[in-house]
């Protein structure tokens, strides 16, 4: 049918119309300098050069790492005590339960316009500037998954926890023999969300880190970029963001189900 | 799944520890009366990265009671807003040397340099440079006292590419705005493609130090933006140089756009203003049979006298952080010593700030060998840096503003631009009391 | 009814515990610093000074923050409608029976997953003006070059465009969701009454949709106030200004200036649009789903 055509047609559009600039930018990182602006991908003269530059001017592996072990600091941080505090919210009894619930409601409408500044003050009386713990330590917890872990405890049977607590288990060990490994789909997205969001993160590490050795990936590769070290060599620069994309595409490829589904379901649950 | 949970926190709360840790180090290890450890930062420009590390090379051989840890400042935007906030985070180094004479005045404000002057030997070692008089007097703080050991500069002259100028006819290097653009026609005749000149035209206010503020220096005759602490532009000069750049990008002459190969080293444009920091990067990169020289920058048409220009000097400081401000001393002695004045020269082709780089006889020879940098050598003693005021940023983004309103974008006439400019630097500086 | 146990209480407070200390440190102690901030003049290296509201008249004489502000909004309105109407395009593409529908879905929420730098970089290659593929592509067949980033009209739209390219992936996905929870029945009734493929979207489709909608308008809207990273390393605010967000002139006047209390205000008014913004957009988008 003509229609199908199309439709096939317009999506294969749109495939090449997402997909093609990264492939461009791939492979314009292996042309010399004045082959760079060519259209089409291949080239006769394909080397590694722009990329032995870029290791050789800037600590882009570390930088890695930096980014590695903060986001996934971050990440467990913001699993671990969104469904304890998730946990507590949906299972638990206590005055004051209703009160902190609105906290957190709360806390999620406050854009962070006003608490960034006011927050890297804070950051600099406590002498963090400069260290892990100022990147990690603002993320650490995140009502938004607080919520998304209440909203999924909720629905696990009652029964399950009773006989748990029958048991003799207290609290803690509820969340973490019981709750956790049946909240898969929660702390899959959780994580995926957290991970993400935390990796790409780079107003926060642009104004709390200075020390080039601290700098996140993301980071590095900005500062990189709009200094003057790059020379304005656009192979170098392209580099440079083809290595900053590569962690997230190659978790994407791997993971690309939970990616969707993590985004769709918050989606719904709003 | 448990484990994994450990080994993270674990290794979380041992960098935090670490941080801690290194903090208690540093206290303890410079107390030991044993070893002296001076931090020392140097720009992160690579050139610079080689000459500091040569030298804190030589000086760890010939002090091994003193030694100096050389770090290249975080590269980004500016070295300014790094230090600033080291001061403010309490991270600063010992010494460093790419202080920007502009900021001194925060810096200073902030408590956070050392009075060079108490140094008993500071003047005799001052003198032995030579530096002009006005030159020297400009480095001087509103207090009376130097904060800053003058180091370097870096004149900005007019770079050109010698074979497109034969190409289309140029005899010599123009000297006045009409000559600028009499030549600039010719190269735009020339062919498609090439364009007489360039300057970048993002409203970044460092910018303006190689296109405004320049030839605002040498239309005024050597005058800057304040003096004696008050606000004195030379409107009518600075409306000329807002003229001159409109007139070059109405015509054509200079392109609107960012080019993100270099467009000098690839022909596409003829000429441009810089320092002589341009000559090794020229060096390394140009294609066989390139040619390249370098000739004052153009004054408007009724100027009279010596030409002037930006100098972008780059000073040395110590912070008050320091422990050891002797040693400190002593380190920066080292740093502008003649020995370390040549490797200056030698590897990152920059101008150590003294009046006897022509006469004095252990530079002769590299001079000899750089014809280039003799004319460099030769504009040093006409340079100006900026005025120690509060705000120079700010003062230079105004600046930035005005001049893509008006020269780049042609929106506004420049007796307007200039009025503004001088409006909102008011504004500024009221802000800033 | 759940009785409340006394060591029950004692869990949820331990529980709940690390939350309040969070709060305490992250959330109130800014709120009420950036109250204190906004009526003193500061650069975190001198001692703060206190000038209660001139902060406030600064800000009200600050063209420039207007500009920035009017900017972020322009960038609003193209990106959001734009992003609308593409991601319902495309859903509705996929909603039919496509084969492949899970590869096409992935490869269009590929630059959502990227980092906003990794995209800034990539597309000001698309977008330079001499050498830019955009303008490779026009120039070879025989139309002029478009002064994306450079003319004062054409930069920010540029930047919404390829927010827009960045975005819609996820957008796609939620309205490919919000698609397939509407229930055949109601296509297949309203054929039998002989209702057009236009009549059936814009009666069926489109109510239906209408949460999904609003989510997506406030997502976006929220996103967009964000606007930094692109402006600040495609144009750093340029041509003219027209590119500055506010988000980048809030950054540069705490970061670059180090006017922390100036900036503090500038925050807080911020904050209030948003508020306002948010709340009027619920109002007038958002309908009764029944």
């Amino acid at each position: 049918m003509r229609n199908k055509f199309l439709t096939y047609f317009i999506l294969v559009v749109g495939a090449v119309v997402f997909a093609y600039p990264f492939i461009w930018m791939v492979f314009a990182t292996f042309k010399p300098e004045f082959e760079i602006s060519n259209l089409y991908p291949l080239s006769k003269n394909m080397s590694f050069k722009n990329y032995s530059v870029v290791f050789g001017k800037i600590p882009i592996l570390r930088a890695f790492f930096n980014s590695l072990f903060v986001s996934l600091s971050i990440t467990f941080s913001v699993i671990i005590f969104g469904s304890i505090v998730g946990y507590a919210l949906s299972r638990l009894n206590f005055y004051g339960r209703d009160f902190i619930l609105m906290l957190i409601l709360f806390t999620m409408m406050i854009p962070f316009q006003i608490t960034l500044i006011p927050t890297y003050v804070l950051i600099v009386k406590l002498g963090l500037v400069d260290t892990y713990a100022g990147l990690i330590l603002p993320g650490m917890m995140s009502s938004f998954s607080i919520l998304i872990f209440r909203q999924f405890f909720l629905t696990i049977p009652a029964s399950l926890i009773e006989s748990a607590r029958l048991d003799g288990c207290n609290n803690f060990q509820i969340v973490f023999k019981i709750i956790i490994p049946l909240s898969k789909p929660a702390v899959v997205t959780v994580g995926i969300l957290t991970f993400m969001s935390s990796w790409n993160e780079v107003l926060w590490p642009l104004i709390v880190i200075r020390n080039e050795k601290l700098m996140t990936m993301p980071q590095l590769v900005t500062i990189f970029v709009l200094g003057g070290q790059a020379e304005s060599q656009l192979g170098v620069q392209l580099a440079c963001a083809t290595l900053l994309a590569l962690p997230i595409v190659i978790a994407y490829l791997f993971f690309q189900r939970y990616f969707i589904e993590s985004m769709a379901t918050t989606g719904l649950k709003e | 799944m448990k484990n994994f949970i450990v080994l993270i926190l674990t290794l979380f709360f041992i960098s935090c520890a670490s941080d801690v840790d290194k903090n208690f180090k540093k206290r303890f290890e410079n107390e030991t009366p044993k070893r002296v450890h001076l931090k020392y930062w140097c720009s992160a420009n690579p050139q610079e990265i080689e000459l500091a590390k040569k030298l804190t090379e030589k000086w760890n051989e010939l002090h091994p009671d003193i030694q100096v840890e050389v770090q290249p400042l975080p590269a980004g935007q500016s070295s300014e807003e790094i230090l600033l906030a080291a001061i403010a985070g309490g991270t600063t180094p010992d010494v460093c040397s790419n202080i920007w004479p502009g900021a001194i005045a925060e810096y200073v404000k902030a408590g956070g340099l050392v009075r060079l002057d108490e140094f008993e030997d500071f003047d005799s070692v001052i003198s032995a440079r030579k530096i002009p008089r006005d030159l020297l007097e400009s480095f001087r703080s509103s207090d009376g006292h130097f904060y800053q050991f003058p180091w370097k500069t870096n004149p900005i002259l007019l770079l050109y590419n010698v074979k497109i100028f034969k190409e289309a006819g140029v005899e010599k290097p123009p000297v006045t705005y009409s000559e600028f653009f009499s030549v600039c026609e010719k190269i735009k005749n020339l062919k498609i493609g090439v364009y007489p000149g360039y300057t970048d035209t993002r409203p970044i206010w460092w910018q303006r130090f190689f296109d405004f503020y320049p030839l605002y220096i040498s239309a005024s005759g050597g005058k800057t933006f304040f003096k004696n602490g008050e606000l004195k532009i030379d409107t009518i000069s600075a409306e000329k140089v807002f003229n001159f750049f409109k007139t070059c990008f109405e015509r054509n002459y200079f392109p609107i756009t960012n080019f993100q190969v270099d467009p000098f080293l690839t022909g596409k444009i003829a000429m441009r203003f810089t320092g002589p920091w341009t000559i090794s990067y020229l060096e390394r990169n140009k294609p066989s049979d390139f040619e390249y020289s370098f000739a004052p920058i153009p004054v408007p048409d009724d100027y009279r006298g010596e030409v002037y220009t930006y100098g972008d000097p780059k000073n040395i400081a110590i912070f008050s952080s320091t422990k050891h401000k002797k040693e400190a001393w002593e380190f920066v002695k080292f740093l502008i010593s003649e020995e370390a004045d040549l490797l200056l020269l030698e590897i990152c082709n920059q101008l150590p700030i003294r009046g006897d780089l022509l006469e004095n006889q252990k530079f002769e020879n590299y001079f000899n060998r750089n014809q280039k940098m003799k004319m460099f050598a030769r504009q040093s003693a006409f340079t100006r840096g900026v005025d120690e005021a509060p705000e120079m940023k700010e003062i230079f983004d105004a600046i930035s503003h005005e001049f893509e309103a008006c020269s780049v974008y042609g929106a506004k006439s420049e007796r307007e631009a200039v009025r503004n400019l001088v409006k909102r630097i008011k504004v500024i500086l009221e802000w800033s009391k | 009814m759940v009785k409340v146990r006394r060591s029950e209480n004692r869990s949820g407070y331990l529980m709940v515990l690390p939350y309040a200390v969070y709060f305490l440190v992250f959330v109130a102690y800014p709120l009420i610093f950036s109250f204190v901030l906004i009526f003193h003049r500061w650069n975190i290296v001198t001692p703060m000074e206190f000038i209660s509201l001139k902060n406030f008249v600064r800000l009200f004489r600050d063209e420039l923050f207007f500009k920035s502000i009017i900017n972020t909004l322009i960038f609003l309105s193209i990106h959001i409608p734009l992003q609308i109407v593409v991601a319902l395009f495309f859903a509705n593409l996929l909603n039919q029976n496509v084969k492949l529908r899970g590869f096409f879905r992935a490869l269009y929420f590929l630059p959502v997953v990227v980092s906003g730098v990794v995209v800034t970089i990539l597309w000001q290659q698309l977008y330079a003006y001499e050498t830019g593929l955009i303008n490779q592509i026009l120039s070879n067949s025989g139309l002029r070059k478009i002064p994306w980033l450079i003319s004062p009209e054409l930069a920010m739209p540029s930047i919404a465009i390829m927010a827009t390219w960045k975005n819609v992936g996820l957008y796609i996905v939620l309205f490919l969701a919000g698609l397939q929870s509407i229930p055949r029945e109601l296509y297949e009734v309203a054929e039998i009454d002989g209702a057009s493929g236009l009549q059936k979207f814009f009666k069926i489709t489109l109510p239906l949709l209408n949460p999904t909608i609003v989510l997506v308008v406030v997502l976006s809207t929220i996103g967009g106030f964000s606007l930094f990273i692109e402006p600040y390393i495609m144009t750093g605010g340029g041509p003219m200004n027209s590119t500055l967000s506010a988000m980048l002139y809030i950054y540069n006047q705490a970061f670059y200036f180090n006017h922390m209390g100036y900036a503090a205000t500038l925050g807080f008014f911020f904050a209030t649009i948003i508020f306002i913004v948010v709340f009027l957009q619920r109002k007038f988008i958002e309908r009764e789903v029944y």
